[in-house]
């Protein structure tokens, strides 16, 4: 099937989150930072699962960015809260 | 590609998110489970927790306080006046201890606000027995040195009588006090005996005062110094005219009058020997106060004065001077007069509390710095050391903004998002170009050219056949891979031939048509 | 395709799951079907309907009003050595209390304390005073929203720095005192905080709980049903078998029949 492994990918991507988000739930705080540092996490996981060593596929190629762009969101966070536990 | 119906609602719906995360992005938590509670009760681990603070001490300090009064007065009564000292000293830092207490814990208006200002009444009256026995003790030396000198000795009978009556009212109220606070004390279950001993020793010292008094100035003239209050009560604010007449030569001293043993005038004599002053009621307690006069060695009666309370109206209104700091003014008024230097405690979100005084004209302004988040504000006057009773101003809201993202993450995000980009493209061997424009159909023109025959070879090896040709038409050298092509030109083609190749994948008879056909598109180009 | 099929019936199965969670239980208060904060599921305490003749009876928060056959029943179950205990807070009990012959009262307000842990000023401990099989071997409880109960003797005392909250604004009142928050008489317990019984109280008093083992619950009375009439159906489909046997039969028999009737 073409394409298996991008759907695949796809859906551990969705099940992870449907998982984190159960957890918050379970535990009563939704809060954005933590889902976003898990979800980046899934993500960095399953690029490098899927990635094949012979070949980029097209919905490989951009991930690269996409990967930036969260390592730089992940990067302010972790500041931000070390800035915080600096201040108190 | 031709952008179909799904690939632009699934940029839409993306957008869309993004829109959404973006404006909660400066208040991550979205919900976080805090005070949850129905009707009947409420979930303890959602409700913060405090530390027990200092509500436990309320009742051993109350009772520490009832003791102090027994070992004062105790100590009064046996004239160790070096030990009264420092038991003062101990009762006074304990009382005030018990008055932040009060205060913090918001407990003026219950019955534990009533017991702290009896108490603060009770420290006044035995710091007063205090002095005035020492007083006393010197008189009573005096009196025996200057037994031969009739004018001194008639001085000292005077200052002698001005303070019996003094400790005498002092005692009065004393012991007035003692059923509100033995009836408090008792509610808590604390031990009166000693406050009850005090009250003992009190009358002893007071009968002392008397016995001597007898014993020495029996048949001594009255003062010639009369003295007259009018009115004799009032509230703050009120003035009371203080007056009377020196029968005789008055002295050329001015007159002396002494409210509760302070100095507080000393208006002249006029050539009838009269003199009067105005006293005007300010930060001194409710309830009788002492008032004589003295001229020279003569010494008046001593008079009382009785200061109502007066009810309080205390303002505030609250002004953002800046994100973060609230300026919070008010106006603290008895009646119609305003109260000049009156401590006001700004309370803040019910535990913070922050001083301020009203200047001369009854106002008070107090600027305060707030973290992020909603405050509630209350001025609040506690009466202490004024005959007015406590008020509370209503309770403002102040909502603060959060801050601002401060620079320093957002720099580290931008220099993450440089490094990884950098990293990223160190991986790929060659620069990334932008790889020239293909079109994407195969070109129009479809010219035979003998040189491809693919016909009865396996699917594979047609296509490894196709790759060659396409290659060598595109004028790559032998040495380079499927990816390296796909970066020049026709990037399909190559990333399916490097499927095929490498993945094992099996082309179908429609995509070797396609590839045939884009072979000879080149060829057409090349020729 | 197959793959897909396995997908969706794994995502079914799911919503399936989440939906039965969903359905058999309820947010209301003190209910044993209530798996939250402020339902009792996690008591695992017997519940009784008929009254037995001995051991220790427990009513939470009855809402119902009792007639005079059953506080006759209750007295017959207090006199032969059982031990009764009511946990109220709204004062439904007082009426109960009274046909018992019992000069306790529930007094509902709003309890607050300056001596406490959390913010809430009504939440805070209160000690143990007086002899109790159900409070042995504790000192403080950790009470939540509690009404004072007057008369009686003294088992649970709050401190002396408490005060009835008539206008609910937080602050302290017009006078201090000790209060009484259970008291006993006899045989018969009047507990005013039915909240020691909600599953997040559990942590906070755990001795007390392990104190309760062999308490049976009053189950017509006390609050710990539900109204939702689906999970009604369900516990009465479970404690009747003939029902359950129905239900089983209804659900077979078409399933025999189509087969049946392939095999022809």
């Amino acid at each position: 099937m073409s394409g298996g492994k991008k759907y695949y990918a796809a859906a551990v991507l969705a099940i992870w989150l449907i998982i984190i988000t159960f957890f918050m739930i379970l535990n009563r705080t939704l809060d954005l930072e933590v889902f976003f540092v898990l979800s980046l996490i899934g993500l960095l996981v399953v690029a490098v699962l899927i990635d094949g060593a012979f070949s980029r596929p097209r919905y490989m190629r951009y991930i690269s960015y996409l990967i930036a762009a969260g390592v730089a969101l992940f990067a302010y966070i972790v500041v931000e809260k070390i800035l915080e536990i600096i201040a108190t | 590609m031709r952008p179909r119906a799904s690939h632009i609602i699934l940029v839409a719906a993306v957008v869309l998110v993004i829109a959404i995360l973006g404006i909660h992005a400066t208040a991550p938590i979205l919900y976080s489970a805090e005070n949850i509670s129905t009707d009947a009760h409420a979930d303890p681990s959602t409700i913060k927790k405090r530390s027990p603070g200092d509500a436990a001490a309320v009742i051993p300090l109350m009772d520490e306080l009832l003791g102090e009064t027994g070992t004062l007065a105790l100590t009064i009564k046996l004239k160790d006046y070096e030990n009264a000292e420092r038991d003062l000293a101990r009762y006074t830092d304990l009382s005030g201890r018990f008055d932040r207490l009060v205060i913090t814990l918001d407990a003026s208006d219950t019955d534990i606000g009533e017991f702290q200002q009896k108490n603060r009444a009770n420290l006044d009256s035995l710091a007063t027995l205090l002095d005035d026995s020492r007083r006393l003790d010197d008189l009573k030396r005096l009196e025996i040195e200057v037994r031969g000198d009739e004018g001194q000795h008639t001085a000292i009978i005077y200052e002698g009588e001005a303070l019996r009556q003094k400790m005498r009212q002092s005692f009065s109220s004393y012991q007035e006090r003692e059923t509100a606070v033995t009836r408090i004390a008792g509610n808590y279950n604390l031990d009166t005996t000693p406050y009850q001993e005090s009250i003992e020793d009190f009358a002893e010292v007071a009968d002392a005062a008397d016995d001597w008094r007898k014993k020495v100035g029996g048949n001594t003239p009255p003062s010639p110094l009369s003295i007259t209050l009018s009115p004799t009560g009032g509230s703050y604010g009120d003035t009371i005219r203080i007056s009377g007449r020196y029968t005789g030569t008055p002295p050329d001293t001015p007159a002396e009058v002494y409210v509760d043993s302070r100095l507080a005038r000393s208006p002249v004599f006029d050539e009838s020997g009269h003199y009067t002053c105005t006293y005007r009621i300010g930060r001194i307690s409710a309830g009788p106060h002492i008032v004589y006069a003295t001229a020279g060695p003569a010494y008046s009666d001593v008079r009382t004065f009785t200061v109502f309370p007066g009810n309080t109206t205390l303002t505030l209104a609250l002004a953002g001077v800046n994100r973060t700091t609230v300026a919070c003014t008010g106006t603290l008024t008895t009646g119609n007069r305003s109260v000049a230097n009156a401590p006001i405690a700004l309370r803040v979100d019910t535990t913070m509390l922050v001083t301020a005084e009203t200047d001369g004209n009854g106002t008070y302004e107090k600027e305060i710095t707030l973290p992020a988040g909603e405050h509630t504000i209350r001025a609040e006057f506690h009466g202490a050391g004024f005959p007015l009773n406590l008020s509370e101003s209503e309770t403002g809201t102040f909502h603060v903004p959060d801050d601002l993202p401060s620079p320093l993450p957002l720099i580290a995000g931008i220099a993450a998002l440089l490094g990884t980009g950098w990293y990223l493209r160190r991986r790929q061997e060659t620069p990334d170009e932008a790889p020239p424009e293909t079109p994407p159909k195969p070109p129009e023109e479809e010219i035979e050219s003998p040189a491809i025959d693919i016909t009865g070879l396996p699917p594979r090896d047609a296509a490894t056949v196709l790759f060659h040709l396409l290659r060598a038409r595109l004028g790559l050298s032998e040495t380079k891979t499927p990816r390296d092509c796909a970066k020049v030109a026709h990037a399909r083609f190559f990333e399916r031939y490097e499927r095929i190749r490498y993945a094992g994948e099996v082309p179908t008879e429609e995509e070797l048509r396609w590839m045939e056909d884009i072979v000879r598109g080149e060829d057409a180009h090349a020729a | 395709m197959q793959r897909e099929a396995w997908v969706i019936l794994i995502i079914l199965l799911l919503a399936g799951a989440v939906t039965y969670a969903h359905i058999t239980t309820t947010t209301e208060d003190y209910s044993r079907h209530n798996i939250g904060w402020n339902g009792t599921s996690n008591l695992g305490l017997k519940e009784v309907e008929e009254l037995p003749t001995e051991g220790i009876l427990l009513i939470i928060a009855p809402d119902k009003p009792f007639t005079s056959e059953e506080a006759g029943y209750l007295r017959a179950f207090l006199e032969s050595g059982g031990t009764l205990i009511i946990a109220d807070k709204d004062g439904t009990a007082n009426p109960l209390l009274e046909a018992l012959g019992s000069a306790m009262r529930i007094q509902p307000g709003n309890l607050s304390s300056l001596e406490r842990d959390h913010v809430d000023p009504r939440i805070f401990r209160v000690h143990v005073t007086g002899n109790a099989t159900i409070f042995a071997g504790i000192e403080t409880l950790l009470v939540n929203h509690p009404a004072a109960v007057r008369g009686g003797e003294a088992l649970l005392e709050t401190s002396p720095l408490t005060w009835d909250d008539a206008d609910g604004d937080g602050r302290p009142g017009d006078t201090f005192g000790k209060r009484v928050v259970c008291a006993r008489e006899g045989n018969l317990i009047v507990l005013g905080d039915p909240g020691l019984f909600i599953n997040a109280m559990h942590n906070e008093n755990p001795e007390f709980i392990g104190n309760l083992q062999s308490v049976l619950i009053e189950r017509t009375h006390s609050r710990t049903g539900t109204k939702n009439p689906i999970i009604n159906t369900l516990t009465w489909i479970q404690e009747t078998p003939l029902a359950g046997a129905a239900l089983a039969a209804l659900a077979i028999l078409p399933v025999a029949y189509h087969f049946g009737r392939k095999r022809e």
